[in-house]
């Protein structure tokens, strides 16, 4: 017992000298997490909570522009800046000027354009159904036009679903006109508020369905993302501190001086994982803890906890395990400790660029969605992904533990091999 | 104390390494006796620290067999490993880490106890001179003072054997003079050593035998006064000329 006391006690007093170590592992998790929250917190607003700002210029003379603002500033979607004054032409260079992402133009006879066509509708209903003698054919009414306006930078489908919005709004105006105009029409005075609740509030409603284990009803939020992502990039950030660690001792011919003492090597493995794999809970501790007490302070998204804890330890754990493992690999296979904290920070880099750390994965082109499958970050951020937003059961979990399980094999394997290689084991 | 036979029996050593065209040692065979100070002499790349190498287990003979003997009982690979020192030419320890917990981690992995560990460091410390920076980091030592934690090390568990690769290369006259001393002093208790230099005059006023390697062979090897007497070399390094010539051995 006292040997592998003083085997975890030489580490970690070993750990704790490497002040830039402990800082790149600390630190840095706690300040990307901070910055990169801040950040990507509003462009998460925008696509899940936020109302999105909207310039509107109406110079409709009639109600129906007045009506189907209405209808928008109910929707809660947008945040709507009038700009009356301004001419048609002048809206292209104000929306780029206000950095707002969507205008809407309502031009001058929109309402007049929009009855003209519904008394037209009107007309031939009335003369189908046999109620009006006048076989004249009326002139089509040229149906007035809305513009939209967006930013060349928004998305094709964002931009879609806005126009969507918008068009639905339009099509409950038009509908409304319409039947008040065949009410009128056939003299039948204004349509009854039970016929208007018809028309308006009883429509096929289309049910929302989480698809989570836990009906969890948790959407992916800053928070909710680079908590784990950025722990995840923390943890295997450790190779530049273990896997230096691992390169000194080799070449320095502190593991050949093991090599001739009583004592097996694997407990001098042992003592490097369990260290480092504790470091790895500690990551997730301190920075989990700022996601659940800190943020929140900052108005940012509070971190909701998993409710499955088992799953979750398991997934903290054979994720420190990955880190750990990957740090070996690099320690024993580099040359140098330049080598090592070089090399194995550009990977973790990369691997966390295709693994979805920096940005997520589901933005990425399909080429590198299959490219991230690759990256042992990708499927730890899968892992804690299945936990916070599917509620993830151990089924679910299952593809993510076996690759991991795997990946965790092959670096414990090259690092032996490399070991005996070095004759050192 | 009075067993003065072999300490370990080398017999017929060969080894070559995997990508190597030839043999680094060629059928070695020596005998250390106990309480010898066993001086392992030759030019660069002669084969002296591949031989301590395999005597230390660090690496296998592709032929051979080594016999170890302490107090003339044949010992085991474990017990071998409990009972031999092993004193690296490089700064085999953690520099980030200090002298004394240096030696805290290696004497455990030599199996000895805490209540043990406390009374050897100090005892060490003492002998070596390094007692007043016990606690400070290896890394702010010197160049004598990191030999000594080095050879410290190697003496931690009182081997009954000790391997020396070169322990006073690069070091100032003090800490030379400090080491083999100290050296000297475990001989007499007992401690046979087996030694590599290439100081001929410290090799030869600290050993009683040697064996002059070249090329992977035993060039000579036996009593060093007998050696000098036998060859008519006044001293170790016309000895060490004569026998191995005056070519660069880069």
């Amino acid at each position: 017992m006292f040997k592998i006391f003083s085997s975890i006690r030489k580490e970690l007093l070993l750990l704790v000298s490497d002040k830039v170590g402990l800082a790149l592992m600390f630190l840095m998790p706690l300040l990307l997490v901070f910055i990169i929250t801040i950040i990507q917190d509003s462009a998460y607003k925008i696509v899940n909570e936020n109302e999105i700002p909207m310039l509107v210029v109406n110079h409709d003379e009639g109600v129906q522009g007045n009506n189907l603002l209405k209808l928008l500033y109910e929707s809660r979607l947008f945040k709507i800046d009038m700009l009356n004054n301004l001419p048609q032409n002048a809206l292209k260079k104000e929306l780029l000027a206000s950095g707002k992402m969507i205008a809407l133009y309502i031009p001058s006879g929109f309402t007049k354009g929009l009855e003209s066509n519904v008394g037209e509708v009107s007309h031939m209903m009335m003369r189908d159904f046999g109620l009006e003698q006048d076989s004249t054919e009326t002139k089509t009414a040229e149906m007035p036009a809305l513009s939209f306006y967006h930013d060349p930078v928004l998305q094709e489908n964002y931009s879609a679903s806005v126009r969507g919005v918008i068009d639905s709004y339009m099509g409950m105006i038009e509908k409304t006109m319409m039947i008040e105009r065949i009410y009128t029409d056939m003299d039948l005075g204004s349509k009854s508020d039970k016929l208007n609740a018809k028309m308006n509030v009883n429509r096929v409603k289309i049910n929302q369905i989480v698809a989570s284990n836990n009906n969890s009803v948790a959407v992916p939020n800053s928070t909710q993302h680079n908590v784990p992502a950025w722990t995840i990039f923390a943890m295997f950030f450790m190779v530049v501190s273990l896997g230096s660690n691992i390169v000194k001792e080799r070449v320095n011919g502190s593991f050949l001086r093991l090599k001739t003492m009583p004592t097996s090597f694997m407990l001098v493995m042992f003592s490097k994982m369990a260290v480092y794999v504790v470091v790895a809970v500690l990551q997730v501790t301190l920075t989990f803890s700022m996601g659940i007490w800190v943020l929140p302070k900052i108005g940012l998204p509070q971190l909701t906890l998993p409710t499955n804890y088992p799953a979750f330890a398991a997934v903290v754990l054979i994720s420190s395990m990955a880190a750990v493992s990957y740090a070996l690999l690099i320690g024993a296979w580099a040359r140098t400790q330049e080598q090592a904290s070089g090399f194995g920070a550009i990977s973790i880099i990369i691997f966390g660029a295709i693994g979805g750390i920096l940005v997520p994965s589901f933005v990425m082109p399909e080429y590198m969605q299959f490219a991230s499958n690759f990256s042992p970050l990708h499927w730890c951020l899968e892992g804690f992904y299945i936990l916070f937003l599917k509620g993830g059961s151990w089924q679910e979990l299952r593809w993510v533990m076996l690759f991991l399980g795997v990946f965790i094999l092959i670096c414990q394997l090259c690092t032996y091999i490399k070991l005996r290689i070095e004759k050192i084991i | 104390m009075m067993y003065k036979g072999p300490a370990i029996q080398i017999e017929n050593i060969t080894k070559r390494y995997k990508s190597a065209q030839e043999d680094s040692l060629n059928k070695v065979s020596l005998q250390i006796n106990e309480r010898d100070v066993y001086g392992l002499l030759g030019p660069n790349g002669a084969g002296k620290t591949t031989l301590i190498s395999i005597l230390c287990g660090i690496i296998p003979p592709s032929k051979g067999n080594i016999n170890y003997y302490i107090g003339g009982n044949s010992v085991s690979e474990t017990e071998r490993r409990s009972r031999v020192g092993f004193v690296p030419q490089e700064y085999a320890f953690y520099q980030e880490l200090s002298a004394k917990q240096n030696l805290d981690y290696f004497g455990a992995m030599y199996n000895l106890s805490k209540s043990e560990l406390t009374v050897r460091i100090d005892e060490l410390l003492e002998a070596l001179g390094l007692m007043k920076s016990a606690d400070k980091k290896v890394s702010t030592f010197s160049g004598g003072m990191k030999r000594r934690v080095n050879l410290a090390i190697g003496l931690i568990h009182k081997p009954s054997i000790l391997f020396l690769d070169e322990p006073t290369v690069g070091v100032d006259v003090q800490s030379k003079n400090a080491i083999i001393k100290y050296l000297e002093e475990i001989n007499r208790t007992g401690t046979t050593i087996v030694y590599t230099s290439h100081h001929m005059s410290e090799a030869e006023e600290f050993c009683n035998r040697i064996a002059l390697i070249d090329h992977g062979k035993v060039v000579v090897e036996g009593d060093l006064q007998e050696l000098l007497k036998e060859n008519f070399a006044p001293d170790l390094q016309s000895l060490f000329i004569k026998l191995t010539g005056e070519e660069y051995r880069d």
